[in-house]
């Protein structure tokens, strides 16, 4: 049975082992920072109903080192957010490798689709 | 405190039986985060997505490792649900709660008759194009390098354009409801697309994380993501998924999924009260 393209092993299948090692680390780390966030909440008597702080990146590095959990908390979700378009970045950059031209361009225009979201999401907030 | 750890044990539960009853969390999420803890139903969305992302990232790399997601069918079709997503999630922002809630009790519906049909007849009725079946080698598609590589070495995908349609619908539903997409995009790429249901099931598990964070991101910048609320639910949510997929050979669902219809309806049921404004 010849390999499928979607499935098969060889180079699509290393691909795919980037791919979902991409996503197991983004999605790892975007969890560990989040439930050391929900131990910071504990720990400083914070309610899951307590009016939390709007995202500012600016102030981040700061709350991070004041131990604030809302810090760890946005910087998790941030990272849980960011994993699958890291994860479309890293498809990309196979199919560039491997000169499939009409994947690497759906790949591109992916990305260009969740950045758009970026802009919708500021022009109306 | 008492609120934290009551969300993380709602999460839990809702992620330990949307793992058994093969539920994307949202359709569970969502109606206790807003009738449990009163959150609105837009903030209830918004918690979803990203707990959406975490379930279904973490089974996705399962199915890449072993092979059954179709990464190419999956990218092609993805495009097409994140611009769904990247539309559902501009409109929700115009939406009413309360019209919001009222769709959200329809998916409850939709989603209880759908726990009562049996599974074997629903897979068979539904013209299941399972690997090696004959049918597949009769390929229907466009034979263009794109449709060769979404297809599989033992199926075809065919009617990538109706694939393509589904899957901004799927998008849409998505955004507007906080909810993987599966409901949509299974039936699309089994029924219409003719892919294994195996395959499908699997691709559209790999695909929730682009879709849901197309349009969290549209809801983090608009400040629809409250960190406070989505920090326990993640985590519960999460931990639930995981217990869920290890027990899941050894626990008999057929009595769960009768018992999870009827409070699926009478969730339906009180999310229509609460779009109609009856307290």
């Amino acid at each position: 049975m010849t390999p499928s393209p979607g499935t098969g092993r060889g180079p699509a299948h290393r691909l795919e082992a980037t791919v979902s090692r991409v996503l197991k680390v983004g999605t790892y780390a975007g969890i560990g920072l989040i439930a050391l966030g929900v131990l910071l909440m504990v720990v400083d008597g914070r309610s899951p109903l307590d009016v939390a702080p709007s995202l500012d990146p600016g102030r981040l590095p700061a709350d991070l080192a004041a131990l604030r959990p809302s810090a760890f908390l946005w910087l998790g979700v941030l990272l849980v957010l960011a994993t699958p378009p890291a994860r479309v970045l890293a498809a990309l950059i196979g199919y560039l490798r491997g000169s499939e031209r009409e994947m690497a361009i759906v790949a591109a225009l992916i990305l260009v689709v969740i950045a758009l979201g970026v802009v919708a999401g500021t022009t109306g907030s | 405190m008492e609120i934290g750890l009551l969300l993380i044990a709602g999460g839990i539960a809702t992620g330990l039986f949307g793992s058994l009853l093969g539920l994307g969390g949202g359709v569970l999420l969502v109606p206790l985060l807003t009738l449990g803890f009163d959150l609105p139903v837009r903030e209830a969305v918004g918690v979803s997505l990203v707990c959406v992302i975490i379930t279904s990232a973490a089974s996705a790399t399962v199915f890449l490792d072993r092979g059954v997601a179709n990464l190419r069918l999956g990218m092609v079709l993805e495009l097409f649900t994140a611009i769904g997503a990247l539309v559902g999630g501009t409109i929700a922002f115009l939406l009413d709660e309360r019209f919001l809630a009222g769709l959200f009790s329809l998916l409850l519906v939709y989603t209880a008759v759908t726990m009562l049909r049996p599974r074997g007849r629903a897979v068979a009725g539904e013209g299941a194009a399972a690997e090696g079946d004959p049918a597949d080698a009769q390929p229907q598609t466009s034979r263009t390098r794109l449709g060769d590589a979404m297809s599989g070495g033992t199926y075809r995908a065919r009617n990538p354009i109706a694939g393509a349609v589904g899957g901004v619908g799927g998008g849409v539903m998505s955004a507007l409801l906080g909810i993987g997409g599966g409901l949509v995009m299974v039936p699309v790429m089994h029924v219409v697309m003719r892919v294994p249901l195996r395959v499908a099931t699997a691709t559209s598990n790999f695909m929730i994380g682009v879709t849901a964070s197309t349009s969290a991101i549209v809801y983090l910048m608009r400040g629809g993501i409250d960190p406070y609320a989505t920090g326990p639910a993640a985590i519960g949510v999460f931990v639930g998924a995981a217990v869920g997929s290890r027990i899941a050979h050894r626990v008999d669902v057929g009595v769960l999924r009768l018992l999870f219809a009827a409070v699926l309806s009478y969730t339906a049921f009180l999310m229509a009260r609460r779009a109609l404004g009856v307290q």
